[in-house]
C-alpha cells in the first residue's frame, strides 16, 4: 500500500500537480489549505461525500468560504476544494464524482483546485475503477472525471499550463 | 502570353488551405504539398515528432501494452459486429435516463436536428468542444446560417475558426501553426495591442474571450470518444477543460458522434482509457477524462438574468456512410479507429507536410483516406497516395488496423475506376501485369511491374544504362512514366546475382551447419548484386549450404502501387518457387527488407492458404538476423567470429534500418551484432528515409521525398561530429539510393561489411 502511495505522489508531481502529505487531523488539513490559498481568497467547497465529516466541517469554517454560492459567485471564486472519489497511482490522477451540487463547479471553474485524497481510496491503475470489486463498484455507476494535473494545451505552440480549467492542482494526501 | 499566364498559376503557391481541401484532382494534391512544404512544414514537424517520441515512451511504460491492444481490437470487432442491436439498446438506455437519441442517416439530417434543438431553446450562443465529426457534417455552417453564434472552445479549433481553415490533424487540428504564426493571426484579426508574444499570452487572450462564452452559452455541443450501450455513458478526453465546461455548464448538452463510437459495456471503457492518451499525446492520461451518463443530476449553470432550466441531453448518432462501411470488408476496419492519431504522428510524410496536404476536407493521415472514402466518395481519398506503405504506423495503432493495407486497397479501387488506355493496357500485358490492373495509370504500371523493366534493362546493359541516362530518355521517362529526372537512376548490373552465383564455386560442405536459399529479389538481382554476393560468401564461410533462387517478383512493387491482382499473382508464384526450397529443408534468406516484409507480413492478405502464409512467415530471414541466430545456435560470440580490427572502413558506423524491416522486428539484430563485434554504432531514429521504394522516384513526390530525407541527412551530420566521418550502412535498396542522393557518400549493406571482417580460422 505504501508503495502505491509513493508512486501516486511521484506521478502526481510528474503530471504537474503539487502533492502534499498532511495528517488527517481536521485542524492540520485546514491549516494546509490556509497556507496555500492566502488570506483573501474566495473559496468554494464541494460536496462532503468523499471527505471525512470532521474534515469537511473544519473546511466549512475557512475564512474565505462562500457557504451557498450563487452562480455569479462561482464564476469569480479563486479556489475550489473537492474530496476525491479515488486516486490513481500509475498516472497520479485524482478522480472526482460528478452529480451533487457544486461537484462540477468546485473542480473546474476556479484557478486553484485543491483535492483531498484518502490513502485507502488510491487504486493502482485507471482500469481498477471499472472493476465491480473496487470501491464497492461505485466507479461503474457514477459520473466521474479523472483529473491528471492542471488544465493544459499545446495548441499555442509551447506547452502552457492553465487553460480553461484550473491552472493549479494541489493534492492533499491524508495519512 | 496565355500559356505563360497559365504556367505561372500552376507554379504559384496557394496559401489558403481551404482552396486545396478538396483533392479529387491530382493537381490540387500537388499544390497542397507545395503549400505545406513552403509554409507549414517546420511547425508540423516539430509538433508531430514530439507526439511521436512521447507516444513511444508512454506505450513502452504500459506493462501489458500488447494484451491491451488485443483486448481493444476484440471489443471494437465485437461492437461493430453487433452495431445495429447496440444502437437500439443505447437508444433505450438514454431514453430511460431522460435523454434523447437521434439517429441521423445523413450529415444534413444531423445538422437539421441539432439546429432545431438550438432554435427550440431560443439559443443565441452555442459553445462547442472539439469534435472532428462535427467538422465532417459541416455543423457550424448550418448553425451560423440559422443566426446562431458558434464559439469553438478548443484552442486549436478557435484558431481555425478565426483563420477559416479546416483541421490538419485528428487530435491537434492546428498542428500546422507555429506560435509565431498564431501571434500574427491574432494581431491581424483582433487588432489588439495586448502582448501576444508567448504561448501564455495567447492562451490567456483566448481564455478570456472563451470564459465569457462558456458562462453565457445556451447550448453546449461536444463529440464523444466512446459511448457505452449498457449505461449510456459517454467518454470525453481532453486537456484544456473546455469539454468539461461545454458539457457541464449550459442547460442543453448535445453530443455528436459517429455510430462506430458505441461499445457494448461501460466496463470496457477501461481498456481504451489506458490506451488512448498514450497512443495520442503520449501521456498516461490527459488532464481530463470524463465519464458522464447525461443528463446530469445537478442543475446547470445560470448567471443572473438567465432562467434556471432543467438539463436536457441529446445524443446525435451519425451514420453518414458508416453502415455502408460496415458492409465493406476493407472500410469496416476503419470503424475500429478510435482516432488517436498514432498513424499520423508515426508517418514520415505526415510529419513533413501535415494534414492539409496529407488529408481531405476533414480527415487526414494514414487512416484519413478510408474515413474520407467511407463518409464521402472514393475520389475524396486521392490524397492517400501519400501513404508509401512504409508500415511504420502498423505497430502503433492501438486497434491493430493495418493502415497501409487499407490505402493499398483504396489505390486499387482508384486504379480500377480509371479508364483503360490502349498504351497502358499494352504496357500491362507486356510486363505480365494482371488483367484487372490494366486501367491503372502508366506510372503505377511501370513501378508495379518494375521486375520486367529491370530484367530487360539488365539484359541490355550497359546499352540500357547509357540510353537511360541521356537527357532525352530522362525527359521521356518523366513525361510518360512520371519518373523525376532529378533522381539518379540505379544502374543495371552487367550480370545478375543469379548468374554470378552460378559461376561462384560452391564450397562443398560435408556437414553444413544449415541449409538456405538466398531469394534473388528483383532489387538485388537486377540492382545491388554485390550485396547478394557478399551474403552468399559470408554464409558459406560460416558453414551454410546456400543456393540462389531464380529471380521473380514477390509482389511488393505491385502492392505498393495498388495493383492488387498483380501483387497476388506475383506472391503466389514466388511462394510456390520457395515452397520447393522449404521442402528441401532450406531456410529462406531475403536481402531486400521490403521483399522480406511481403513474406512475413503482407502475404497474409494476398494468399489463401493459411499454412503457406505461416510457412513463409516463419521461415524467411533477414541475412544479418540469420547470421546472429547461427552464431547463437552454434554458441559462438560475435567477436570470436568477426574482427572489428579488420574493417577497412574503421569502426565508426551510422546505420539506417529500413522502415518495413523495423516493423517486422528485424532491425535490432543488426544493431546488436555490430555493437557486440565492437563497432561504435549510431542508428537513425527517423521513421522512413523518404524514398520508400518508388515514391521518391516519382515526379509528383520528389520534393516531398527529399524534404523527408532531410531529417535523416541531419542525423548523419550530427553523428559525424566529433570524429571521423562515419561509414553509412543501410539495409534497404531504396534507403541506400536516398542516402547516396542526399549525402553523395558510399553506402554499404551491413552484410558487405561483415563479409570482409571474418577472422581467419
Amino acid at each position: 500500500m505504501s508503495e502505491r502511495i509513493v508512486e501516486f505522489e511521484a506521478k502526481g508531481e510528474a503530471s504537474a500537480a503539487t502533492v502534499e502529505r498532511v495528517t488527517s487531523a481536521p485542524v492540520s488539513v485546514r491549516a494546509a489549505v490556509e497556507r496555500i490559498v492566502g488570506p483573501s481568497a474566495k473559496i468554494v467547497l464541494g460536496p462532503d461525500e468523499f471527505l471525512p465529516r470532521e474534515i469537511w466541517q473544519a473546511l466549512r469554517e475557512l475564512p474565505g468560504l462562500i457557504t451557498e454560492p450563487t452562480d455569479k459567485q462561482l464564476s469569480t471564486a479563486d479556489v475550489g476544494i473537492s474530496g476525491a472519489f479515488a486516486g490513481v497511482s500509475s498516472s497520479g490522477s485524482v478522480c472526482i464524482a460528478m452529480g451533487p451540487p457544486l461537484a462540477a463547479a468546485a473542480s473546474l471553474l476556479m484557478p486553484l483546485h485543491i483535492v483531498v485524497v484518502s490513502p485507502e481510496r488510491i487504486v493502482a491503475r485507471p482500469r481498477d475503477l471499472f472493476d465491480p470489486e473496487c470501491l464497492g463498484g461505485e466507479g461503474l455507476r457514477r459520473d466521474l472525471v479523472f483529473i491528471t494535473g492542471p488544465s493544459a494545451t499545446a495548441d499555442m505552440g509551447p506547452l502552457v499550463r492553465g487553460v480553461h480549467g484550473p491552472h493549479r492542482l494541489h493534492i492533499l494526501l491524508l495519512g | 502570353m496565355n500559356q505563360m499566364a497559365e504556367n505561372t498559376t500552376n507554379l504559384a503557391i496557394v496559401d489558403s488551405p481551404r482552396s486545396v481541401a478538396n483533392k479529387r484532382e491530382k493537381r490540387r494534391l500537388l499544390e497542397a504539398i507545395r503549400m505545406s512544404l513552403k509554409i507549414q512544414s517546420p511547425a508540423v514537424r516539430r509538433n508531430t515528432q514530439t507526439f511521436n517520441l512521447n507516444r513511444y515512451r508512454a506505450t513502452a511504460a504500459i506493462p501489458d501494452y500488447d494484451a491491451l491492444k488485443d483486448r481493444a481490437r476484440w471489443i471494437k470487432e465485437d461492437s461493430i459486429a453487433r452495431l445495429p442491436q447496440l444502437v437500439e439498446q443505447l437508444r433505450e438506455t438514454v431514453r430511460a435516463r431522460g435523454g434523447h437519441v437521434f439517429l441521423a442517416g445523413t450529415a444534413e439530417d444531423a445538422c437539421r436536428y441539432i439546429r432545431d434543438v438550438c432554435l427550440r431553446h431560443g439559443a443565441q450562443l452555442v459553445v462547442k468542444g472539439k469534435s472532428i465529426t462535427s467538422e465532417e457534417i459541416r455543423l457550424n455552417h448550418v448553425l451560423q446560417k440559422a443566426g446562431i453564434e458558434v464559439a469553438e472552445s478548443d484552442l486549436a479549433e478557435f484558431i481555425l475558426q478565426i483563420a477559416d481553415e479546416q483541421p490538419s490533424h485528428i487530435i491537434a487540428p492546428a498542428v500546422h501553426y507555429s506560435r509565431e504564426r498564431i501571434t500574427e493571426l491574432f494581431k491581424r484579426k483582433f487588432r489588439t495591442d495586448l502582448p501576444l508574444d508567448t504561448g501564455e499570452d495567447l492562451t490567456k487572450f483566448a481564455r478570456d474571450i472563451l470564459r465569457d462564452k462558456f458562462l453565457h452559452a445556451d447550448v453546449g455541443i461536444t463529440g464523444a470518444n466512446l459511448i457505452a450501450a449498457d449505461t449510456g455513458t459517454i467518454m470525453l478526453v481532453e486537456s484544456e477543460g473546455n469539454i468539461r465546461m461545454t458539457s457541464l455548464l449550459p442547460p442543453v448538452h448535445v453530443a455528436v458522434a459517429g455510430m462506430e463510437k458505441i461499445i457494448a459495456a461501460r466496463h470496457d471503457m477501461a481498456t481504451f482509457l489506458e490506451l488512448l492518451a498514450p497512443s495520442a499525446t503520449g501521456q498516461p492520461l490527459t488532464s481530463y477524462t470524463s465519464f458522464l451518463s447525461p443528463p446530469l443530476a445537478d442543475p446547470p449553470f445560470a448567471l443572473p438574468g438567465k432562467p434556471r432550466k432543467r438539463r436536457e441531453f441529446h445524443l446525435v448518432l451519425i451514420d453518414h456512410g458508416r453502415l455502408r462501411m460496415r458492409e465493406d470488408p476493407i472500410l469496416r476496419e476503419t470503424l475500429y479507429c478510435i482516432r488517436c492519431s498514432a498513424c499520423l504522428n508515426s508517418c514520415a510524410n505526415f510529419q513533413t507536410v501535415g494534414g492539409h496536404a496529407f488529408g481531405g476536407e476533414t480527415y487526414s493521415g494514414g487512416i484519413g483516406g478510408s474515413w474520407e472514402a467511407g463518409t464521402g466518395t472514393l475520389e475524396d481519398a486521392r490524397f492517400s497516395e501519400l501513404c508509401t506503405g512504409c508500415s511504420r504506423c502498423v505497430n502503433q495503432c492501438p486497434i491493430r488496423i493495418d493502415v497501409p493495407w487499407l490505402n493499398e486497397n483504396l489505390r486499387n479501387r482508384l486504379n480500377q475506376a480509371g479508364e483503360t488506355f490502349v498504351v497502358s493496357g499494352m504496357l500491362s500485358t507486356l510486363t505480365g501485369g494482371a488483367e484487372e490492373d490494366q486501367s491503372a495509370p502508366a506510372t503505377k504500371l511501370f513501378f508495379g511491374n518494375y521486375h520486367w523493366f529491370a530484367e530487360w534493362g539488365t539484359r541490355l546493359a550497359p546499352l540500357a544504362n547509357a540510353i537511360a541516362s541521356t537527357q532525352t530518355a530522362r525527359w521521356a521517362m518523366e513525361r510518360w512514366l512520371g519518373l523525376d529526372r532529378r533522381r539518379p537512376l540505379p544502374q543495371f548490373p552487367k550480370q545478375t546475382l543469379a548468374s554470378v552465383a552460378e559461376e561462384l564455386p560452391n564450397n562443398d560442405l560435408k556437414h553444413p551447419i544449415a541449409r538456405a536459399v538466398l531469394f534473388a529479389d528483383v532489387f538485388t538481382n537486377y540492382g545491388m548484386v554485390e550485396r547478394g554476393i557478399a551474403a552468399l560468401r559470408l554464409l558459406r564461410e560460416l558453414g551454410v549450404d546456400v543456393v540462389v533462387s531464380e529471380s521473380v517478383s514477390e509482389g511488393r512493387a505491385a502492392l505498393s502501387q495498388g495493383l492488387l491482382a498483380t501483387a497476388a499473382e506475383n506472391v503466389r508464384r514466388a511462394a510456390s518457387l520457395l515452397e520447393h526450397y522449404l521442402e528441401e529443408g532450406r531456410d529462406i534468406i531475403v536481402l531486400e527488407p521490403s521483399s522480406l516484409a511481403m513474406f512475413r507480413r503482407d502475404a497474409r492478405h494476398l494468399l489463401e492458404s493459411e499454412k503457406l502464409i505461416e510457412k513463409l512467415r516463419d521461415h524467411t530471414f533477414e541475412p544479418v538476423e540469420y547470421v546472429a541466430a547461427l552464431l547463437e545456435r552454434t554458441g559462438r560470440e560475435p567477436w570470436e567470429v568477426f574482427d572489428v580490427g579488420r574493417s577497412r572502413w574503421g569502426n565508426r558506423l551510422f546505420y539506417h534500418a529500413h522502415c518495413q524491416q523495423k516493423t517486422i522486428g528485424c532491425a535490432a539484430p543488426t544493431e546488436t551484432l555490430l555493437r557486440e563485434i565492437g563497432f561504435d554504432l549510431v542508428s537513425s531514429s527517423v521513421e522512413c528515409c523518404g524514398m520508400a521504394g518508388s515514391f521518391g522516384y516519382k515526379k509528383d513526390f520528389y520534393d516531398l521525398s527529399m524534404a523527408v530525407g532531410e531529417d535523416l541527412f541531419k542525423q548523419v551530420w550530427e553523428a559525424d561530429a566529433g570524429g571521423e566521418r562515419r561509414v553509412l550502412l543501410a539495409s534497404g535498396t531504396s534507403c541506400t539510393e536516398q542516402l547516396r542522393a542526399g549525402l553523395n557518400r558510399e553506402v554499404l549493406h551491413p552484410i558487405e561489411l561483415l563479409a570482409t571482417i571474418l577472422r581467419a580460422e
